[in-house]
C-alpha cells in the first residue's frame, strides 16, 4: 500500500490498473478484542476459558496473529457432553413452532451482523458468502416449523457430534449443524481451524437468539484426535464428518466399535469433471472454468474434458482470458515444490504447459497453470495437487466424454456444457455423481441435496433427504453404545467352516436323509464354489439339510453378475419394476403353504404363526411394488430462475446380512426395498436358519425379476461379511449380526467407502421375537427408512434465462 | 487508429455454429457488474480514461450549427482546465475521442473544430439512421456524401430485415459496400441489438458485420427501446474475441444508447479489461457513445478534486 499512494493519476491513466482491494477487518478485530483476542470454548451458552489449557494461534494470511484458541481437554468434552444432555431436553421439548422462531431470530441476527462474519471469515482466509448461510437458516426455518408435518413418526437422534476438517468451509459445516439443530436435536461442534471463529461467533449467535443453553456448543480443537474423543462419549448418539478423504476415514476407524452411527461427507477436494462438449457455448463456458478453476480456495479440483472437435477453440480463449491473471497465493509454502514436481511429471507425460506468467520468485505464490493434453493416469488427474493447476483431456465422442469423467473414485459433482436439451439430459442420467451443473458450475442452494457418490461420502446432506440424517423412526431402536472389542481385523472371517464329516455327530442316519440345498449366484442355482455344505439344524438339533458353504469367490461371482445386470435394472422404468415385484408377490401368495412349512421347519414356530408371517410378507412385497412408482424426484423451487431437479438413484450392488429372526419377513421387506429403488443386491440369510431363503429362490425364478439381480449365498456369516466388505463394486452393506461383525464393517468400509446400515442383534439371545426391529409393523416411518438407506439424491441444475 | 480490419470472405458454416447460452451471460454481466470499482486516483483516471472514449453526440432533430459548435468546443476541453491542471491531467492531450452529429451537420462540426485548430475526428451516421429502412442506393449516397463533407469515421446500420430473417450473405453484401464507399473513413457498424430478438443473432450479425470489414461494432443506435446493456455487450466483445482469434484482426467496440453516470463509465471499462484485456481501453479500440454522460463524469472529477459536489451551472455547458 505504502507505493501506491504515490501513484499520479497520469500513471494509472496509462497502465489503466484496478487499484488495490480495500478490506476492512475493522468489526470482526473489536468482536475479537472484546473478548481479549483469546476465545474460550462456547459451552453451556457463555464461552469458557478453562485454565492451563494448550491454546492455538489463530493467524491471518499474513501470518500475524490474530487471536488464540483452546484446545479443549478430556474434562471439556465431557462437561460440553453433559451440557449438551441438558441442551436437548429443553431444545427438544419446546413446540416445532417456537424452535422456528429461535431459527428465524438466529437469522436476522446473522443479518445484522453479517459484516463482523464476513470479515472473520477473510481473516481466517475461508471467504464466504454470508447471503449464502442466511438463505441456509432461512430455509431450515421453514423446516423446524414443519418437522412434524412432514416427518411424522421420527424423532431426533438426540446429541449431534459435527467434525469437520480443517479445510472444510463454514457453509458445509452449517449444512450439518442447521438441519441437526432444525429438527431437535443438540449439537456439539468439533470446527478446524478455518471454521473455528466463525463457529463460535455462530454459537454466540445463536445463543442470542433464544437456543437453549447447551444445545450448541462448540469445542475449538487442535487435531482430529478430540473429534474421535467426543464420538466416543457415552452420551453422544451420532456423528456426521465434513471435509478430507483422510481425516474420514481415520475418524470412521477410531469409532469402530464404539456402537456410534457416523456419516461422512468427504466433499473437501474431490476431482470433479467439467465436461465441454462440442455444442457448448465455448465462451461461455471458459468463463466458468476461469471462475472456479483458479481460486485461492476452491471447493473442488476441476478436470476439465474437451471434446476434440472443440478443443483448439477452448485452448486459445483460455490463453486469452489467463493472459492477464497474476499468480496466485498457495495455501502453504510447501506446497511449491508439490506443484511443481506435478507440473513437470505431466509435463514429462507430454502435457503442454499454459501460464500467463513466469513462476514468481515468491514460494507461496503460483500462476494459474493449464495442463493441456495429459493421460486420465497421469498423477495430476488422479490425485490433483493442491494449487490453481487445471489438467485437461481430450475425448473423441459424447459417450467418452462421460465414461472419462465417470472414471473417477470420486463422485461429488459435475458441470457440463452443451445447448442441446437431449443430450444433457442423458448425460445428467450416465454421470455417477451426486450433483449435475447443466452449463453452470458451484451453485448451491440449501433445497437441493449434496450428497457424494462412491468415495465422496455416504449421506446426504441438505434438502429435506438432509433432515433424515439426523432422525431415526421413533419405531425403530437406536443402535446401543458398546465399547470395541479386540476384534482382529486382519483374520475377521478368515476361519473357514467345518466341513461336516462321515459318519460325524451332526449325520443323520439313513431313515431321512436331509436334502441338501443350493445357493442362488448369478440367476443360476449352484453348490458353493469350494464345493462344500454345511449342515442346517432343526430346532431339536437334529441336521434338517445340508446347505452351500458359500465363500470370497461366491460373492464375487455374484457381484460380477450383478454389476452386468443392474443398469439395466435401474434403467427399467419404476413402473416396469413395480410389475416385476408384483409378480414376485403373486409368485410368493402360489407357494405360500410351502413357505410356511419351510418356516416351521427351521425356526420352529407354529404353523400359524408362519403362515402369518408368509401372508405378511406378501402384503410387504405389494407395498413396495406399489411405493416403487409413487416415488419419484421432485422439482425444486429455487431463488434463481431455471429448474432443479432431485433424483432418487439407486446405490448400485447392495449387500445384505439377514437377520436370525422374522427369516422370511426381513428378507423380503429389505429385498423389496432394494429392488424397487433400482438396486442388485447380494443376500447372506441367517447362517442359523438359512433354509427359508433358500426355499425362496423357487420363488424368485418363478418371477419376473430378471436373472443375476438376486443373489442368495450360505455360508458362514463372518466369512460372507468379510468377503462383501472387500469388494469395492459393493457400495452398501446392511448388516444384522454381531457386534464383532459391525466394529469389523465400520473399520473396514471406509477405505473404499460403503454406505453401511448396521444393527447388533447378539447369537444366543431368546429365540422370541421381542427383541430387536419388530419386522411385522409396517409403519410408514420404517418403509421409508429403508427406502431411504437404498436411495441416493442426484441434484441437477438446469439454470435458464 | 491502429491498422484497419480488411474484413474477410463470408464464412457462413461459422455463423452456424455460432451458441450462446443465455443464462450464463446474464451470469456473467452480473460478474463484472459486481466487481468492485476503483476508488480515489484509480477512479479519477479511469474516468479520464473514459472521457477520452467518448464519442460526443448529438443526434436531434433541432441541431442547429451552434448547438453543434458548443458541442465541438466541449470535445477539445472536456474537463475545466483548472481540475486537469490540479491532477497533472493539463499538458496529456485530454479531449473526447470525437464528435459523432447527423450527416447534415458534418460540415458545421467540421468547420468549428477546424476554426479550434483541432485534429478531433468528426463521425456521423448514415445509412438511414436510425432504422435503415431506405434504399440501398440512397444509403450509399448518405456515406459518400458524409465523407465529402469531411466525416473521417461513418457509423452505419445495418439492415435488421436482413438479420431478422437470416439472409446473412444479403446483409454482407451490404455492408461491403459501405465499407467501400466509406473509403479512407472509418466504419462503426451498428447492430441495433434491441431489434435482433436473440443473442444468438446479435452474435450473428456481429460477426458478418466484422467479416465485411467493420472497424467498430456498436450496440445501438440510441432511438430503440432496448439499448447497450452488459449482456448484449458480453455477446458482441466475445464475437470480437472470437473474429480476432481466426483472423487476427482487432476490431473496436462501441457501446452506445442509455450511458449516462460515471459509475456506468467504469462499470463499461472494466468489462472491456476483464474480456478483451488493456488493448480495448483506449480510443482506438473503444467508444462511448454518449451525449450527458461526460458531465456527470466532469462532477465526479470536481468532486475528486476539491473534495465537493458541484452545481451543474459550475461546470461548462456543452
Amino acid at each position: 500500500m505504502a507505493g501506491s499512494t504515490t501513484k499520479s493519476v497520469h500513471d494509472i491513466f496509462e497502465s489503466m490498473e484496478y487499484g488495490p482491494a480495500s478490506s476492512s477487518t475493522a468489526t470482526a478485530q473489536s468482536w475479537l478484542e472484546s473478548h481479549s483476542c483469546a476465545l474460550g470454548l462456547f459451552i453451556n451458552g457463555a464461552f469458557v476459558c478453562p485454565p492451563d489449557r494448550q491454546t492455538c494461534n489463530v493467524t491471518d494470511a499474513s501470518g500475524q496473529r490474530l487471536c488464540s484458541t483452546v484446545c479443549a481437554a478430556d474434562e471439556d468434552v465431557s462437561l460440553s457432553a453433559s451440557s449438551s444432555l441438558t441442551g436437548l431436553k429443553a431444545w427438544s421439548e419446546l413446540s416445532c413452532y417456537q424452535r422456528a422462531k429461535v431459527f428465524q431470530s438466529f437469522g436476522s441476527g446473522l443479518q445484522r451482523h453479517s459484516q463482523c462474519l464476513a470479515e472473520l471469515c477473510e481473516m481466517v482466509q475461508s471467504p464466504s458468502s454470508v447471503s449464502a448461510l442466511v438463505r441456509l437458516v432461512q430455509y431450515y426455518t421453514g423446516w423446524a416449523q414443519l418437522r412434524d408435518v412432514h416427518a411424522p413418526g421420527w424423532t431426533p437422534q438426540g446429541v449431534v457430534a459435527v467434525v469437520v476438517s480443517d479445510d472444510c468451509s463454514l457453509y458445509s459445516l452449517l449444512l450439518k449443524v442447521l438441519p441437526a439443530l432444525a429438527v431437535g436435536n443438540a449439537i456439539i461442534v468439533i470446527p478446524g481451524c478455518g471454521t473455528a471463529l466463525p463457529a463460535l461467533l455462530i454459537g454466540s449467535l445463536f445463543h442470542e437468539a433464544g437456543l437453549p443453553a447447551g444445545a450448541l456448543n462448540v469445542v475449538t480443537r487442535k487435531d482430529l484426535s478430540l473429534g474421535i474423543k467426543v464420538a466416543q462419549n457415552p452420551k453422544i448418539n451420532c456423528v456426521t464428518y465434513s471435509g478430507n478423504k483422510k481425516e474420514g476415514e481415520m475418524l470412521s476407524r477410531e469409532t469402530a466399535g464404539w456402537g456410534i452411527p457416523v456419516s461422512l461427507s468427504l466433499s473437501a477436494n474431490a476431482v470433479c469433471p467439467f465436461i465441454i462438449f462440442e455444442s457448448a457455448d465455448i465462451d461461455s463456458a471458459v468463463d466458468g472454468v476461469i471462475e472456479t478453476a483458479f481460486k485461492k480456495k476452491k471447493e473442488w479440483q476441476w478436470v476439465l474434458c474437451v471434446q476434440e472437435s472443440v478443443w483448439e477453440g477452448v485452448v486459445a480463449r483460455l490463453k486469452l482470458r489467463m493472459a492477464g491473471m497474476k499468480c496466485l497465493p498457495l495455501l502453504a509454502e510447501s506446497d511449491r515444490h508439490i506443484v511443481e514436481a506435478a507440473v513437470q511429471e505431466a509435463q514429462q507425460q507430454g502435457a503442454n504447459v499454459m501460464q500467463p506468467c513466469p513462476l514468481p520468485s515468491s514460494l507461496s505464490l503460483y500462476p494459474p497453470t493449464v495442463l493441456c493434453g495429459v493421460a486420465p493416469s497421469c498423477p495430476c488427474v488422479v490425485a490433483p495437487p493442491p494449487g490453481p493447476l487445471l489438467p485437461m483431456l481430450s475425448f473423441r465422442t459424447a459417450g467418452e466424454g462421460l465414461t472419462i469423467g465417470n472414471h473417477s473414485p470420486h463422485g461429488q459433482a459435475a458441470s457440463i456444457w452443451t445447448e442441446d436439451l437431449t443430450l444433457a439430459l442423458e448425460s445428467t442420467k450416465s454421470l455417477s455423481v451426486g450433483t449435475v451443473w447443466v452449463n453452470s458450475h458451484s451453485v448451491f442452494d440449501p433445497s437441493l441435496c449434496l450428497s457424494g457418490v462412491k468415495e465422496s461420502g455416504n449421506c446426504t446432506d441438505g434438502g429435506r433427504e438432509g433432515l433424515f440424517q439426523f432422525l431415526r423412526p421413533s419405531l425403530s431402536p437406536p443402535l446401543p453404545r458398546s465399547s470395541p472389542l479386540s476384534v482382529d481385523y486382519v483374520k475377521f472371517g478368515s476361519t473357514a467352516s467345518r466341513p461336516p464329516i462321515p459318519g460325524g455327530a451332526e449325520s443323520a442316519g439313513p431313515a431321512r436323509a436331509p436334502r441338501s440345498y443350493l445357493q442362488l449366484v448369478g440367476g443360476r442355482q449352484c453348490k458353493s464354489d469350494s464345493g462344500s455344505s454345511v449342515a442346517v439344524l432343526a430346532p431339536d438339533g437334529s441336521v434338517l439339510a445340508y446347505c452351500p458353504d458359500g465363500g470370497r469367490k461366491d460373492v464375487r461371482n455374484a457381484v460380477e453378475a450383478a454389476i452386468k445386470v443392474q443398469p439395466g435394472w435401474k434403467k427399467k422404468s419404476p413402473v416396469s419394476r413395480s410389475q416385476a415385484l408384483y409378480s414376485l408377490a403373486a409368485s410368493l401368495d402360489l407357494r405360500k403353504r410351502d413357505m410356511a412349512m419351510s418356516l416351521q421347519a427351521q425356526t420352529g414356530l407354529s404353523l400359524e404363526e408362519a403362515e402369518r408371517e408368509a401372508e405378511l410378507s406378501i402384503s410387504r412385497l405389494c407395498d413396495w411394488a406399489a411405493h416403487c412408482e409413487k416415488a419419484g424426484g421432485g422439482v425444486q423451487s429455487l431463488p434463481q430462475s431455471g429448474s432443479a431437479l432431485s433424483l432418487p438413484d439407486p446405490l448400485g450392488v447392495v449387500g445384505v446380512v439377514l437377520p436370525d429372526r422374522w427369516t422370511l419377513l426381513s428378507l423380503v421387506s429389505l429385498l423389496g426395498a432394494a429392488l424397487a429403488a433400482g438396486n442388485a443386491v447380494v443376500m447372506v440369510p441367517s447362517e442359523k436358519h438359512p433354509l427359508p431363503a433358500l426355499d425362496f429362490i423357487q420363488v424368485l425364478q418363478s418371477s419376473d425379476i430378471p436373472e443375476g439381480v438376486v443373489s442368495i449365498i450360505t455360508g458362514g456369516r463372518d466369512q460372507l461379511t468379510q468377503a462383501m466388505a472387500n469388494h469395492s463394486v459393493m457400495q452398501a452393506i446392511w448388516y444384522w449380526g454381531s457386534q464383532e461383525g459391525c466394529q469389523y464393517l465400520q473399520y473396514t468400509c471406509c477405505n473404499p467407502l460403503k454406505s453401511l446400515w448396521l444393527h447388533c442383534e447378539e447369537q444366543g439371545g431368546s429365540e422370541g421375537r421381542g427383541e430387536g426391529r419388530d419386522w411385522a409393523l409396517s409403519h410408514p416411518s420404517l418403509l421409508e427408512e429403508m427406502w431411504r438407506q437404498a436411495t441416493q439424491w442426484k441434484s441437477v441444475w438446469i439454470p435458464t434465462a | 487508429m491502429s491498422a484497419r480490419n480488411p474484413g474477410m470472405e463470408l464464412d457462413l458454416e461459422w455463423v452456424s455454429k455460432v451458441r450462446v447460452n443465455h443464462q450464463a451471460v446474464l451470469k456473467r454481466a452480473q460478474q463484472i457488474q459486481g466487481r468492485k470499482l476503483p476508488k480515489k486516483q484509480w477512479q479519477a483516471a479511469w474516468h479520464l480514461r473514459a472521457v477520452t472514449c467518448i464519442d460526443l453526440t448529438t443526434l436531434a432533430g433541432d441541431d442547429t450549427p451552434s448547438n453543434v459548435h458548443r458541442l465541438c468546443l466541449k470535445a477539445i476541453q472536456p474537463v475545466r482546465q483548472d481540475l486537469l491542471e490540479s491532477m497533472g491531467m493539463h499538458d496529456k492531450g485530454i479531449t473526447t475521442a470525437a464528435v459523432c452529429v447527423y450527416p447534415a451537420r458534418v460540415a458545421d462540426a467540421v468547420k468549428s473544430l477546424k476554426a479550434a485548430n483541432s485534429s478531433i475526428p468528426v463521425a456521423s451516421v448514415a445509412t438511414g439512421f436510425p432504422a435503415g429502412q431506405t434504399a440501398l442506393k440512397t444509403r450509399l449516397e448518405e456515406v459518400r456524401m458524409a465523407v465529402e463533407d469531411g466525416a473521417s469515421e461513418i457509423d452505419i446500420v445495418i439492415n435488421r430485415t436482413l438479420a431478422l430473417t437470416g439472409q446473412w450473405e444479403a446483409l454482407y453484401q451490404e455492408i461491403r459496400q459501405f465499407r467501400e464507399a466509406c473509403g479512407e473513413a472509418h466504419m462503426k457498424t451498428i447492430l441495433a441489438v434491441g431489434e435482433l430478438g436473440t443473442f444468438g443473432n446479435v452474435y450473428k450479425a456481429s460477426l458478418v458485420a466484422m467479416m465485411a470489414g467493420s472497424d467498430f461494432i456498436k450496440t445501438s443506435t440510441g432511438k430503440e427501446t432496448v439499448n447497450a446493456t452488459y449482456p448484449v455487450a458480453i455477446v458482441m466483445v466475445r464475437a470480437i474475441r472470437d473474429y480476432f482469434l481466426r483472423s487476427g484482426h482487432k476490431v473496436g467496440f462501441k457501446p452506445a444508447g442509455g450511458i449516462r453516470t460515471a459509475k456506468d463509465s467504469l462499470v463499461w471499462l472494466t468489462l472491456m479489461k476483464e474480456e478483451l484485456g488493456d488493448e480495448w481501453l483506449r480510443p482506438s479500440l473503444f467508444r462511448l457513445g454518449a451525449s450527458s454522460l461526460l458531465a456527470d463524469i466532469e462532477r465526479q472529477l470536481y468532486h475528486y478534486v476539491t473534495g465537493r459536489y458541484a452545481a451543474y451551472h459550475e461546470l461548462p455547458m456543452a
